[in-house]
């Protein structure tokens, strides 16, 4: 139906109808009816300028009737407010509500309750989308009924008071209403009369007689408002009035030209607004895929078109080197990053706790409650009740309740339903919590050191072969004890004397006795000269010091040694002080003796007790037994016996306390002097103490100097090998405690890493005693070996110990007579 | 255990190199546990079908993966790591027959040194004297002449009624006698004085021209068995005028650092001696010099080298006796035989067989070996009440040792041809 038609079918329905019609239409036919109704206003005040309460009467239902619409459907309810209130065919029929509005306002206050209260209250200011809202949100069923009353009564006083106020507003200004200019349908002009407001909704002039300002600043006086009788008057006389609208921007009323029309009616018909275009034109294929003879365009390609783009290499480039490092990623992988950005991150609350925060790197979990026993059932065995004893008890230590066994009171219930609530969880919660966070935990680290781990590693006695093992050869000849046992030099016979009196020498390889040399006098050392070229012994025989000459060595070594000790050297070449003089006396040996191999006799003063040879062979140091006068001649004690003048000499000016032996230094021309617990070092060329070693030990038995002279074993009768590190201090390097019984001997080997001690214990020990050259290595002791001594005979098991010179042989002078070679 | 293994069945082939006990070569299926002796019974029970002419049972050994079959075969084959799955071949051998005890000559102080010949032993001693015995265990002589205990003997030559043989001492001398079979008279025709301290060892060359001396003094000296003068060197001072002339060395070869144990000719030219320096050295005779040495890690106390297998058999400072080989430049050990209990004194090669040698130990044992069996020896030749110091199995017949019980026992090998 075209829009006219409409225009005047609706025209003809009453208000009334109209709104009960549309009360009854659902909301798809409520929305139809309003578009068309929209449309049809504005064609409609096309039609009739002065025909304004009609249209009043036709917009106001339709407001109605999208109130109750967006009532009904309130989602869309401010959306749908917004749209209107920008709406130019909206505003347009603001214009013509505000005008009710003011008239109403005016004109019955009291009239309508409802309507003027909702009404009135807006400033000017406020918006009509919120009286709009007001309106909806209020009382919408009841302002249906009211709002055609209310206009009616507008139609009334409107006229009027819009003519006064015209009157009373445009002084200077011509009233504006040239019909003549628009009934020609010449829009030329229509600049001059243009409203300049801009963007200010006009509904701002509601109470205004002007709409605006034109070019020049004047106002555009509103036309005269027509009431509805004029209205209908001019719809009924102008034959214009279909095709008539208002121009809400100036209030005039615009007559449509024919050309406006057709536009129109190809708007509403979806064409293309111009009619000269022409939609099904011939289509020309310009660009088709036709190769032509002949360019579009007639300029040669650029010289730019030829080259490489740069641009593009670039991003190849970039494309292949990510393709290389491994960072290409596909489009499926991007999408899924984009989708996972897309997505909220939300923190994981209950999560695992990937990461954790950042405060809390280490933390330390809160300590375990232990768990509930018995006692905390709520049913417990009887046994876990107190009786009656305990609890008095129980009572008793109200004042001190961290005695109490239990820190609650065990309680039988029935069942689990019949347990009351705890009344003290929150407090101990509470006392819990507090403790966690008053006491600070730290994380203990438990030392898990076994006495095995203390121990030093020590390398295993298989990697440090050779040692003996096994006794090889046991020697049987002396009938008493063995005191004492020597190797010589080479390693090809043994030098053996004990108790029996008797000096015997043995074969090393077969433990064959060579010779017997009976001195008549028990025999407490014997010690075989070091130096090669020559073959002697020294015996320490009682008082007395004897050189003997076993006669087993080379021919050579034998005849020269008879010689030298044959004669005596002219005295005049011997000087000896007085003090020395009386401590020894180098007495002359009878040819019966001499027979008996005794090649020189040196007489002192008491029993020898220790006899050690410088490793030169020249001097030999014999330490003297402790007489009945007790420790006062310690310095005494010591005697320094030069071979080669047969001179002796006291080398000790003073020494405090019992001497048990005195050993020279291997290389340098120094002398240990061991005393019962101290061990002295003196220089023998300046004559003073250069050392004073602290054992520790309360009874040195013996000592051994490491043949490389750094080093320093001392034993000693309390059951200690004492090692000493010259180099290293004063102070024993290790004390060894390896026997079960007082310490008679040690040796050093002379080649091998080896050394061993033995006394009273049934064992032998051997161990191994590496000495480095490198001053920052300690030395390394290891026991290897237990090896079995000899039987036990008067408390003594092992009395002297030697190490064959060559061979990893240790050599045992027993107690039970015997001599024993372990290899 | 056995009891599992006895299920075993094994698939074994036997082999000899005898021709004359040859068995068809056939596998047999047999238990796993057998013993030697159910090995000796099965193959002699082969041999009755085969070669009905061996009358009497034969006493066979087994070499099973290169050694000698003791334990039951199972237990060999664990301890070898042979698998079972195989067919095993057993070569079998006629057992060296028992050596019976056959005499004891009673000395008068600890025996030193032994060497036997054919007909005529040779024993030195502590006491300083030398012994010429029968092997029927009669006592020619006894040669009083060194100072000092005799440590080395060895017969040098027999020339109709004339032996010679020569002696080494602790008195720093080596004598060589000339003994007059048929007068029973013995005179000491050279004595040989270089060495510095005492002879510990002797052996006369192959050629019966040389021979040489290790000593105390860590030398090994060379000398000529010439009962003449015109072979020594210049003229020196007569020391000893009684015992003949004096002679020196031919060549001294220094080397060692320790006392020299054992000298053994090798051949002509070569001479190998051990020392207590932990080493074997290989001496060329001609140039001085040492043409290679064989470190040990313990002292050596004998060494002996066989022709017939070209290896050295050493005693050392320890329980075991090691068999070396000169061929190979490392100093290796190629089996190690263990069984004596104190320290081994002397080994000694047979000179017919191989395989065999025998040893005297500190334990006063003397144990006959076969190099194939290195836990057990083939026999104990037990007798001795102390640490026996000699042993010789010089004729092939006797194995001599002396001891310090005094007493130089002799057992007799059954004679047996090798095949």
């Amino acid at each position: 139906m075209p829009p006219f038609r409409k225009g005047l079918l609706k025209r003809k329905v009453d208000a009334e109808n109209l709104e009960q019609n549309e009360r009854v239409n659902t909301f798809n036919q409520a929305e139809d009816s309003e578009q068309e109704d929209l449309i049809t206003g504005e064609v409609d005040a096309a039609s009739d300028t002065t025909d304004s309460e009609h249209e009043d009467e036709t917009e106001v239902p339709s407001d109605h009737e999208r109130d109750e619409v967006l009532f009904n459907d309130s989602a869309d309810s401010t959306f749908g407010d917004d749209e209107q209130a920008d709406d130019a065919s909206g505003s347009s029929s603001d214009i013509t509500d505000s005008e009710d509005d003011g008239e109403s306002e005016e004109g019955d206050d009291s009239d309508s309750e409802a309507d003027s209260g909702a009404e009135s209250g807006p400033a000017p200011a406020s918006g009509d989308s919120g009286s709009d809202e007001d309106r909806s949100t209020a009382r919408p069923a009841g302002r249906v009924k009211i709002k055609p009353d209310a206009a009616s009564h507008h139609t009334d006083t409107s006229i009027d008071r819009l003519a006064d106020s015209v009157h009373k507003a445009s002084v200077n200004t011509q009233p504006v209403t040239q019909r003549d200019e628009y009934s020609s349908g010449d829009t030329s002009d229509e600049e001059d009369r243009r409203n300049t407001v801009g963007d200010v909704p006009l509904w701002w002039y509601r109470e205004y007689p002007h709409v605006g300002y034109d070019l020049d600043g004047r106002r555009i006086i509103k036309p005269p408002q027509r009431d509805q009788i004029d209205e209908f008057l001019k719809k009924c006389e102008d034959p214009e009035f279909w095709r008539t609208v208002r121009d809400p921007n100036t209030g005039q009323d615009v007559v449509l030209s024919a050309q406006d029309l057709e536009l129109l009616r190809r708007v509403r018909a979806g064409l293309v607004p111009d009619a000269a275009h022409d939609e099904y034109a011939p289509w020309v294929d310009w660009f088709s895929r036709d190769v032509l003879a002949t360019p579009l365009r007639a300029f040669p390609e650029h010289k730019r078109s030829f080259l490489p783009s740069r641009d593009e290499a670039r991003a190849v480039g970039r494309l292949v080197h990510a393709l290389r490092m491994g960072w290409a990623k596909t489009r499926r992988q991007l999408a899924d990053e984009r989708r996972q950005r897309r997505q909220r991150a939300f923190y994981d609350l209950w999560g695992a706790g990937a990461a954790e925060p950042r405060g809390l790197q280490r933390h330390i979990p809160a300590p375990r409650r232990p768990p509930p026993g018995h006692a905390e059932s709520y049913n417990p065995p009887p046994e876990y009740l107190l009786d009656a004893q305990e609890l008095k008890e129980w009572n008793k230590l109200s004042e001190t309740p961290w005695k109490r066994k239990y820190t609650f009171l065990p309680t039988r219930h029935a069942s689990l339903r019949a347990v009351p609530a705890y009344e003290r969880f929150t407090r101990e919660r509470f006392l819990r919590c507090l403790d966690l966070y008053l006491a600070p935990r730290a994380i203990k680290m438990r030392l898990t050191i076994g006495p095995e781990a203390l121990v030093p590693t020590l390398p295993s006695p298989r990697e440090l072969q050779p040692f003996p093992t096994f006794e090889a050869l046991c020697m049987r000849g002396h009938s008493g004890l063995v005191r004492s046992v020597d190797f010589d030099p080479s390693g090809q016979y043994i030098a053996s004397a004990g108790d029996d009196g008797s000096v015997r020498v043995w074969e090393t390889g077969s433990g064959r006795c060579v010779r017997v040399l009976a001195l008549g006098a028990s025999v407490a050392r014997v010690v075989w000269l070091p130096a090669a070229g020559l073959c002697v012994l020294a015996a320490a025989a009682g008082p007395r010091l004897l050189l003997l000459a076993p006669g087993t060595g080379p021919r050579r070594a034998v005849e020269r040694t008879d010689d030298l000790l044959a004669e005596a050297p002219p005295d005049h070449d011997v000087a000896v002080d007085a003090r020395s003089a009386g401590a020894a006396t180098w007495e002359r040996v009878a040819p019966e003796a001499w027979a008996r191999a005794t090649r020189a006799s040196i007489l002192h003063a008491r029993d020898v007790a220790h006899v050690a040879w410088h490793a030169r062979g020249d001097y030999v140091c014999a330490t003297l037994r402790p007489g009945a006068a007790g420790g006062a001649g310690g310095a005494r004690a010591v005697l320094v016996h030069q071979l080669s003048r047969r001179r002796s000499q006291l080398p000790l000016a003073r020494c405090k306390g019992l001497v048990q032996c005195a050993v020279f230094h291997p290389t340098r021309p120094q002398l240990f002097v061991a005393t019962q617990r101290v061990v002295r070092v003196y220089d023998l060329l300046k004559q003073e103490l250069v050392r004073k070693l602290l054992t520790g030990a309360q009874w040195i038995s013996n000592m051994a100097v490491h043949p490389a002279g750094d080093n320093l074993l001392v034993c000693s009768y309390d059951r200690k090998c004492i090692w000493f590190d010259l180099e290293l201090s004063s102070k024993p390097y290790q004390t060894l405690r390896l026997h079960g019984g007082a310490v008679r001997s040690v040796a050093f080997h002379r080649r091998y890493p080896l050394f061993a001690s033995a006394g009273d214990d049934d064992n032998i020990v051997v161990s191994h005693g590496m000495v480095y050259n490198d001053l920052l290595q300690n030395p390394l002791l290891v026991p290897l070996k237990q090896l079995a001594g000899g039987a036990r005979a008067a408390d003594l098991v092992v009395l002297e110990l030697r190490w064959h010179p060559a061979q990893p042989w240790l050599l045992a002078a027993c107690a039970d007579g015997t001599l024993r070679l372990y290899a | 255990m056995s009891a599992e293994v006895a299920e075993v069945q094994l698939q074994v082939r036997f082999i000899t190199k005898q021709e004359q006990y040859a068995v068809p070569d056939s596998p047999y299926a047999i238990q796993s546990n057998v013993q030697v002796a159910d090995l000796n019974t099965l193959i002699n029970a082969l041999l009755k079908e085969t070669n009905p002419s061996i009358e009497k049972a034969v006493e066979f050994d087994f070499l099973v993966c290169g050694e000698l079959l003791c334990s039951s075969l199972s237990e060999h084959l664990q301890e070898k790591g042979a698998s079972t799955e195989d067919t095993l071949e057993i070569e079998y051998l006629e057992r060296f027959p028992a050596p019976s005890p056959q005499d004891c000559l009673m000395h008068d102080d600890w025996v030193s040194t032994v060497h036997a010949h054919t007909n005529w032993i040779l024993s030195g001693c502590y006491d300083n004297s030398i012994h010429i015995w029968s092997t029927k265990g009669q006592h020619k002589l006894a040669i009083p002449g060194h100072t000092s205990p005799v440590k080395a003997v060895s017969w040098v030559s027999f020339e109709g009624d004339q032996a010679v043989f020569v002696s080494g001492s602790h008195d720093q001398s080596a004598m060589l006698w000339v003994w007059n079979v048929p007068r029973n008279s013995v005179d000491c025709v050279v004595t040989c004085q270089g060495h510095e301290k005492g002879i510990e060892c002797l052996a006369v060359s192959a050629d019966s021209t040389r021979f040489a001396t290790g000593s105390w003094d860590n030398n090994v000296s060379l000398w000529s068995t010439s009962l003449t003068e015109e072979d020594s060197a210049p003229a020196k001072k007569k020391s000893k005028p009684d015992h003949g002339k004096a002679r020196e060395p031919l060549t001294t070869l220094k080397g060692h650092r320790e006392a020299v144990s054992g000298v053994q000719w090798m051949d002509y030219n070569t001479v190998l001696s051990s020392g207590w320096d932990h080493l074997l050295k290989l001496w060329d005779c001609e140039l001085g010099g040492i043409k290679q040495e064989i470190a040990g890690n313990k002292a050596f106390f004998d060494v002996d080298w066989s022709p017939l297998n070209n290896s050295i058999i050493t005693a050392s400072a320890d329980r075991h006796i090691r068999l070396y080989d000169p061929r190979s430049t490392e100093s290796i050990v190629k089996t190690t035989f263990t069984s004596h209990t104190g320290w081994v004194q002397s080994v000694r090669w047979s000179k017919t067989r191989d395989t065999l040698f025998l040893s005297a130990g500190y334990d006063g044992q003397v144990k006959l070996w076969e190099t194939r069996s290195p836990r057990t020896p083939l026999y104990d030749l037990s007798g001795h009440e102390d640490k026996v110091l000699c042993c010789d199995w010089s004729n092939p017949s006797l194995l001599v040792s002396g001891s310090c019980d005094n007493t130089l026992r002799i057992f007799k090998a059954k004679h047996y041809e090798t095949a």
